[in-house]
């Protein structure tokens, strides 16, 4: 296992440098008048952007930029954004939670539900149960995030007024940003507040964790039956066990497999930043900031971020992976 | 699950009905837009902002929540021209003059006693300063702190901190030996003595600027401000303890600042202002960049106000129940520019008849009535009327018949009539809510006068700004919003002055009598010397049409039922102080 983890980790590397290679090229052929041009705004006349162009040093040959840029990375420094010069990795600590606590929502909505609906589903395979099950699940693949953000503020925040629409917290709350994990600052605030902070999860986790949900549901459904028909199974209701201690032990046990894999990989992406559901919410996650520093040729921060984000994504493959082997203990690594 | 589905439907239908009533609801009257009758001062000694309800009526206390369509950037004024930090830093940092509240050009006193005495040749102004002003952290307001301040700006060193001091350089022509700031001394301690080396016509009106406010020079040297690059400057970057970052004395203090998120200011127990001391015990900003999301914000009460909302949201907000701020004059336009040399070589719009056909083409108050929600009106001129040195200009009205028969004149037929019209994308300007479908409407005129556009785009940051500035693009949309409500920032900075002894690419525009009076005009000792010299300018633009003026329009911003006293102004400089809550 050890030797594996450690291939594992070295293959990233050639990965990573790669991905670095191809987004400091991509993002330098973007048209436009790069950061200089968001900094300046209307004032952006050709002097200007050429003044500050040079003053950022973007002017110089791509390789030079390049080898600065990858210098620093190595010695941990992730640089600073061109447009308001704050470090990166300051900004992230501060954006990052928001992101961690929206997938976390989300992937309790898709798993907490996605798992007894695609259970539900598949015992009942072909029936009208199935069905409507089949039909929620495209559903949910099908609408647009976007949509169903706005769709679900509008009703249950503008007409219902029953969730808040946007934020992470109140902001009349006053809830000192300890940690920036809106839950834990509003445990530590006290008075309750947590109760806010969690009606404030509520609304995007529902609209970012529909895809995952129903992907979840159509995976779990097809691994289960697809376990129900081993003859392990009927081995096993044929000694007389109850139903339940055949779904539990030797059924779900089974099935485990592929969902888990999916609920890996899923987590992995939206940790890299819910971009649209950020954007509708107004959550002050990584998504968003991905956004406007695209928008602003924000190069350094750009690049940055999606270096971590593929970190982020080959670890959580990586654990997945892992998991996967203790979850089945025929399978081992070498 | 169901339930979740079936609140989806719901909600979709329910966003179908909204819109499909939306669409019936009456347009609201266009607030008027008064004629410019501001002088270039007032003088009387007013404080900084007046409440629009009288103080006894309003409610104290409570904490409003702001919604800005995109974060700060900086927590230094003088390091910023974004209109979000200059918005938050109006509201806590003084200048020795401002704007009269809902006012875009009449320069009050504020820190400064009374208007300065200015010397007869126009390069030495003279102003006396309030007495008993403290700072935020306590320390004194005085003559050498203002000293202290000009001092600072004008010594930015080189590189980013220059770089991100736009207006300074804009204002003053550059940094330390190129700006035209000679000296500031305080004579003693209540007077500040402002010499300059060439007279400024605009130098009252721009010291208006959020970005002129004087700080607490103490929290500016504890805080290493002045010279330490922005990647490294924490107060620049709002990183400070609580109470050490940007320094003011007016009726609101900093007091926090999670990027992305929001910025805190709160009401200053000690302002020196008591009359006009803010209402509000906090303001809270939180960045909503996508507009529906901000609608739906103050809709379900999460927000009291918004800075800025869609045009096309306007009906939908007023039929939610919230009111859509009265920013009285205009203070920006949109252009068709019509660049007359791209690429060293002559467009078509180098031809008289054919700008002018072009002119007489485009049907005006068609666009500000499909486009801007009751918000825009027909310019009568090359800048918005309220701006100072405005000249009222006989402009070609709408005239199909006119302008075939003028583009018959101009010689030009056949292929040549073929044009490309770009508009940007992925952007929505105060002056132009909707690039695309202005753009179209246009095309559609031209094409009723023998053009044949083909409507082109590119991303406003991702090529748009920088081909039209760069002189690449022939026919497009542009416009500007004042920084200040004068005529040298439309006609000069932003459009017509050459640029490096040439005319500015953007517009391949050479005139140089017009560059002349530009020039003279800014050097002007007197505002009516200054304003004769902007009428001759504006004479010349009437006569040879480098561009066609389409739109002056009032940003909308709302408001819900419980907040009162706001003070609206269209160049975006808004007092927090009046404002109250109801209960």
């Amino acid at each position: 296992m050890a030797r594996f983890i450690v291939r594992r980790l070295l293959v990233a590397i050639p990965v990573l440098f790669g991905l670095s290679v191809i987004l400091f090229m991509f993002l330098r052929l973007l048209p436009g008048g790069g950061p200089a041009e968001a900094i300046l705004g209307q004032h952006a006349t050709p002097q200007l952007v050429a003044q500050i162009t040079a003053a950022q040093g973007l002017d110089r040959p791509l390789y030079v930029q390049y080898v600065e840029y990858i210098g620093r990375l190595l010695h941990g420094d992730f640089g600073a954004s061109f447009v308001d010069g704050r470090q990166v990795a300051t900004t992230f600590l501060v954006r990052f939670p928001g992101t961690v606590e929206l997938t976390i929502g989300a992937m309790i909505f898709a798993v907490g539900l996605g798992i007894p609906l695609g259970r539900l589903a598949a015992r009942h395979p072909n029936g009208w149960i199935d069905g409507i099950v089949t039909v929620i699940s495209l559903f949910g693949i099908s609408i647009p995030v976007f949509v169903l953000g706005y769709a679900l503020a509008f009703v249950f925040g503008v007409e219902l007024h029953w969730l808040p629409t946007f934020g992470q917290i109140d902001p009349r709350l006053n809830v000192p940003p300890v940690t920036h994990f809106a839950i834990i600052d509003a445990v530590l605030a006290g008075h309750w507040y947590v109760i806010d902070a969690l009606a404030h999860l509520i609304l995007p986790s529902i609209a970012l964790g529909t895809i995952p949900l129903a992907v979840f549901t159509r995976i779990t459904r097809a691994s289960v039956i697809d376990v129900s028909n081993e003859d392990y199974v009927r081995t096993a209701r044929a000694k007389g066990l109850t139903e339940g201690r055949v779904n539990d032990r030797h059924i779900m046990r089974n099935a485990w497999l592929p969902v888990a894999t999916v609920i890996g990989l899923e987590t992995g992406a939206l940790l890299a930043g819910a971009v649209l559901t950020e954007t509708v919410f107004s959550w002050n996650g990584v998504g968003s900031w991905v956004v406007s520093s695209i928008q602003n040729h924000d190069y350094i921060v750009v690049q940055s971020l999606i270096l971590i984000f593929a970190t982020i994504f080959l670890t959580v493959n990586l654990i997945v992976d892992i998991g996967y082997a203790f979850l089945n203990p025929r399978i081992r690594y070498s | 699950m169901m339930r979740t589905r079936v609140g989806s439907l719901i909600a979709v239908a329910a966003i179908v009905v909204a819109a499909w009533s939306g669409s019936a609801t009456p347009t609201p009257a266009a607030p008027s837009a008064a004629p410019s009758a501001a002088p270039s001062a007032a003088a009387s000694a007013a404080p900084s902002a007046a409440a629009a309800s009288p103080a006894s009526t309003a409610t104290e206390g409570g904490n409003m929540v702001y919604a800005l369509n995109g974060d700060m950037v900086l927590a230094d004024p003088a390091l910023v021209s974004d209109g979000n930090s200059l918005l938050v830093a109006e509201q806590v940092v003084e200048n020795l003059v401002g704007l009269q509240p809902g006012t875009i050009s009449t320069v009050i006193p504020v820190l400064a006693a009374s208007l300065p005495t200015v010397s007869a040749d126009g390069l030495t102004y003279t102003f006396p300063l309030r007495t008993g002003i403290k700072f935020h952290d306590g320390t004194d307001f005085n003559a050498d702190a203002v000293v202290y301040n000009y001092n600072r700006w004008q010594n930015f060193p080189k590189g980013d901190l220059q770089d991100n001091a736009y207006y300074y350089g804009a204002v003053f022509g550059g940094f330390g030996s190129a700006s035209n700031v000679a000296s500031v001394t305080a004579p003693d301690e209540q007077t500040v003595v402002i010499t300059l080396k060439t007279p400024q016509s605009n130098f009252l009106l721009a010291s208006t600027l959020a970005v002129f406010g004087i700080q607490s020079p103490a929290a500016l040297k504890a805080g290493n401000a002045d010279t330490t690059p922005i990647s490294s400057n924490k107060y620049a970057q709002g990183q400070l303890p609580q109470g050490q970052d940007m320094v003011g004395t007016g009726p609101f203090i900093f007091k926090e600042w999670v990027p992305g998120d929001h910025v805190t200011i709160v009401k200053n127990p000690n302002y020196w202002d008591t009359p006009n001391a803010a209402h509000l015990d906090q303001v809270t900003f939180k960045p909503i960049g996508d507009s529906t999301a901000t609608l739906q914000a103050l809709q379900s009460g999460g927000v009291d106000a918004a800075f800025s909302i869609s045009p096309l949201d306007v009906k939908t907000a007023q039929s939610s129940g919230l009111s859509i701020i009265d920013r009285g004059s205009s203070c920006n336009q949109l252009n068709l520019d019509m660049n007359q040399s791209v690429g060293g070589k002559a467009t078509i719009y180098a031809n008289k008849n054919v700008r002018l056909a072009i002119s007489e083409a485009v049907n005006k108050q068609s666009y500000a009535d499909a486009f801007y929600a009751g918000l825009g009106t027909v310019p009568t001129g090359f800048m918005p009327p309220a701006t100072l040195g405005f000249k009222a200009e006989t402009l070609p009205a709408f005239d199909s018949t006119k302008a075939k028969a003028d583009l018959a004149a101009s010689g030009v037929t056949g292929s040549a009539l073929n044009i490309d019209l770009y508009y940007p994308s992925n952007v929505v300007r105060p002056y132009m809510p909707d690039p695309k479908g202005i753009a179209q409407a246009i095309a559609g005129d031209l094409q009723a006068v023998g053009f044949t556009v083909t409507l082109k785009t590119e991303d406003w940051h991702g090529g748009y700004v920088s081909d039209a500035t760069n002189g690449k693009l022939a026919l497009y949309l542009f416009g500007w919003t004042c920084d200040w409500a004068g005529a040298d920032n439309f006609l000069y900075t932003a459009w017509f002055g050459y640029q490096g002894g040439k005319p500015n690419p953007q517009f391949g525009w050479a005139n140089a009598q017009a560059n002349t009076d530009m020039t003279q005009a800014l050097q002007a000792p007197t505002a009516d010397a200054a304003n004769t010299l902007w009428g001759q300018v504006q004479d010349l633009l009437a006569q040879d049409l480098p561009v066609v003026p389409l739109v002056n329009s009032q940003p909308p911003g709302a408001l819900t039922s419980k907040v009162h006293g706001y003070v609206g102004a269209s160049n975006g400089t808004e007092y927090l102080n009046s404002v109250w809550l109801s209960q």
